[in-house]
């Protein structure tokens, strides 16, 4: 099975609410719906992450735009106000998500 | 059928007039929204204040943009409300009126909304037994109650609303929510009344596509950021409604995209679910919208319901925290990681030996993993010729002296360390850390009221 980078068949947009990140997945092609969805599970994120995203991850889905809202409590190393990271906003969240390798059949893309 | 147009002037406070001047200038708007404020703004602006009481507001939106087409915006009958009353509406609305004075501006009427501050209130609501529970982290409220800066509900779109019923020309808030500047002009407009759910929705929504300025139009967009024309005269969104249709464009002849990614990169920011997207207006459902492309720089949103509202208001309670300091020395090729590393070693030994006590410390390198952390590629590969590295270190403690030890002990490693070490920037400084403090508050412990001012 191929492995691709996320960021081969989709893209979104990061951003903060105290501790909390929210970063906006959408399919680039209609077709790579179901590839996210079977990917880019809450629990695989979770073990892409690590360390850098303490609390629990949320998947909210919405078909109706091809895309999923991924929801990330204490993630932000303590949020805008307090975080020591470079990235205090996570402005940078979105593109880390777009690095995580999934797994595609072959000829699904 | 009655159409109303509505453009987002300001992203936060910093951002670039440029766009808003422009669609005024075009005047292919009715009504501005102009966001200043950011979590944290309102604690920094209260810290402002205690320095200098005329301070505490976003003076910008009048020496950048008022100045720049105030009276132009007047003249074409464009309406512009703003949260840039921050922490000191009352020192906004003093600085619009002087500039309208100066500008022979006479009938022009100046409306604010006051009371979303309510620290003075805090005392008899814990009394009445409301507990400020934080949303984020355990806690007792009481523990910060004498370290606090600031106290803002998220206020909704009424007062706005009156305000502009009253016949203002510009309306100043302070911490009204981002996306209620957007809806007042609309439901003001458009006759809708508080639990038209539905109508509060997209208006809301309108508010959150524009509210982020050009982060609506082109801005920050991971789609395709290579295709945006004229990033450099990057237009701002202007929704158009009607009674039943909500459109996403931008004013003609700047750059910028507004297509199906360009709305839908903006369309979930900041949003948890999608079906309870809770503002102070509306519970808004966006769990199966739509968003199609009509045509160049043209987008129709569809399907966005309502719910009644939340019985409590969000309020943002800003509080002293503790204090950091961040340090930084750069590295050339050959071996920039290693060397920076190895100094980050040096430095932190040191600082042993001295004793410092920091509550967190985290080092990280620019230029290969102070952005993506743990999932950045720190394979051999990837550090092979790196050309440059740079060494950051960041301490926080409750103690100020605790964070002020390490300043004077990284310059000399541009002699005492591994060759090449280069200081930038000048000396690090300790600097205030503020927290903030997410709760509620019930909607009846707010007095908001409309005020007129006429030039």
């Amino acid at each position: 099975m191929p492995e691709i980078y996320l960021n081969d068949i989709a893209h979104g947009r990061s951003g903060d609410k105290g501790d909390t990140s929210n970063v906006c997945v959408y399919a680039r092609k209609p077709e790579y719906y179901k590839i996210i969805e079977r990917e880019v599970t809450p629990e695989k994120l979770h073990a892409f992450f690590g360390d850098m995203v303490k609390g629990e991850i949320t998947r909210y889905e919405v078909p109706s735009l091809g895309g999923f809202n991924f929801v990330m409590k204490h993630a932000l190393g303590g949020g805008a106000t307090m975080s020591l990271r470079l990235d205090s906003l996570g402005k940078s969240m979105g593109s880390a998500v777009m690095r995580m390798k999934i797994h595609v059949e072959d000829g699904e893309i | 059928m009655k159409k109303i147009a509505i453009g987002g002037g300001q992203g936060f406070w910093g951002d670039s007039p440029d766009a808003a001047i422009h669609m005024i200038r075009e005047g292919c708007i009715q009504y501005m929204g102009c966001d200043y404020l950011a979590e944290l703004t309102l604690s920094i602006m209260a810290k402002q204040q205690l320095k200098d009481p005329a301070k505490g507001f976003a003076p910008d939106f009048v020496t950048r943009i008022l100045k720049e087409a105030g009276k132009e915006a007047w003249q074409k009958k464009i309406k512009i409300c703003t949260n840039a009353g921050g922490m000191n509406i009352q020192g906004c609305v003093d600085a619009i009126h002087t500039f309208a004075k100066s500008q022979d501006m006479k009938g022009y009427k100046i409306g604010y909304v006051t009371g979303d501050s309510i620290r003075e209130k805090i005392p008899k609501l814990l009394k009445d037994g409301w507990t400020f529970p934080n949303f984020d982290y355990d806690g007792d409220f009481h523990e910060i109650l004498d370290k606090i800066y600031n106290c803002n509900a998220y206020i909704g779109h009424e007062g706005i609303e009156e305000a502009l019923s009253m016949g203002a020309d510009v309306v100043v808030t302070g911490r009204a929510a981002d996306s209620a500047l957007f809806l007042a002009p609309l439901a003001y407009e458009f006759g809708w009344a508080d639990d038209d759910w539905d109508n509060l929705a997209r208006g809301i929504m309108a508010g959150h596509l524009l509210e982020c300025g050009g982060q609506g139009a082109g801005g920050n967009y991971m789609y395709d950021w290579r295709g945006v024309p004229q990033m450099d005269e990057l237009g701002f969104p202007i929704a158009e409604l009607t009674d039943d249709t909500f459109e996403v464009t931008k004013a003609p002849n700047c750059g910028g995209i507004i297509c199906e990614q360009s709305v839908k990169e903006q369309f979930l920011y900041e949003v948890h679910d999608p079906a309870n997207y809770l503002t102070p207006d509306v519970n808004v459902d966006i769990s199966n919208s739509t968003i199609t492309q009509l045509g160049p720089d043209r987008v129709r949103v569809g399907n966005v319901k309502g719910k009644p509202r939340p019985d409590t208001l969000k309020l943002c309670v800003g509080y002293h925290k503790g204090w950091k300091t961040v340090s930084m020395l750069s590295f050339a090729w050959p071996d920039a990681y290693e060397k920076a590393k190895y100094c980050a070693d040096v430095i932190m030994k040191k600082m042993m030996r001295r004793g410092m006590k920091a509550d967190d410390i985290h080092i990280s390198y620019i230029g290969l993993n102070s952005l993506h952390l743990g999932v950045a590629d720190m394979s051999e590969e990837a550090l092979k010729n790196l050309n440059e590295c740079v060494m950051r270190i960041a301490v926080f403690s409750e103690d100020k002296n605790e964070c002020a030890k390490i300043i004077p002990e990284i310059s000399p490693l541009q002699l005492n360390g591994p060759p090449g070490a280069s200081f930038f920037g000048g000396r690090a400084h300790v600097q205030e850390v503020m927290a903030l403090w997410p709760t509620t508050v019930p909607r009846d412990a707010l007095d908001i009221r409309a005020h007129i001012l006429e030039v």
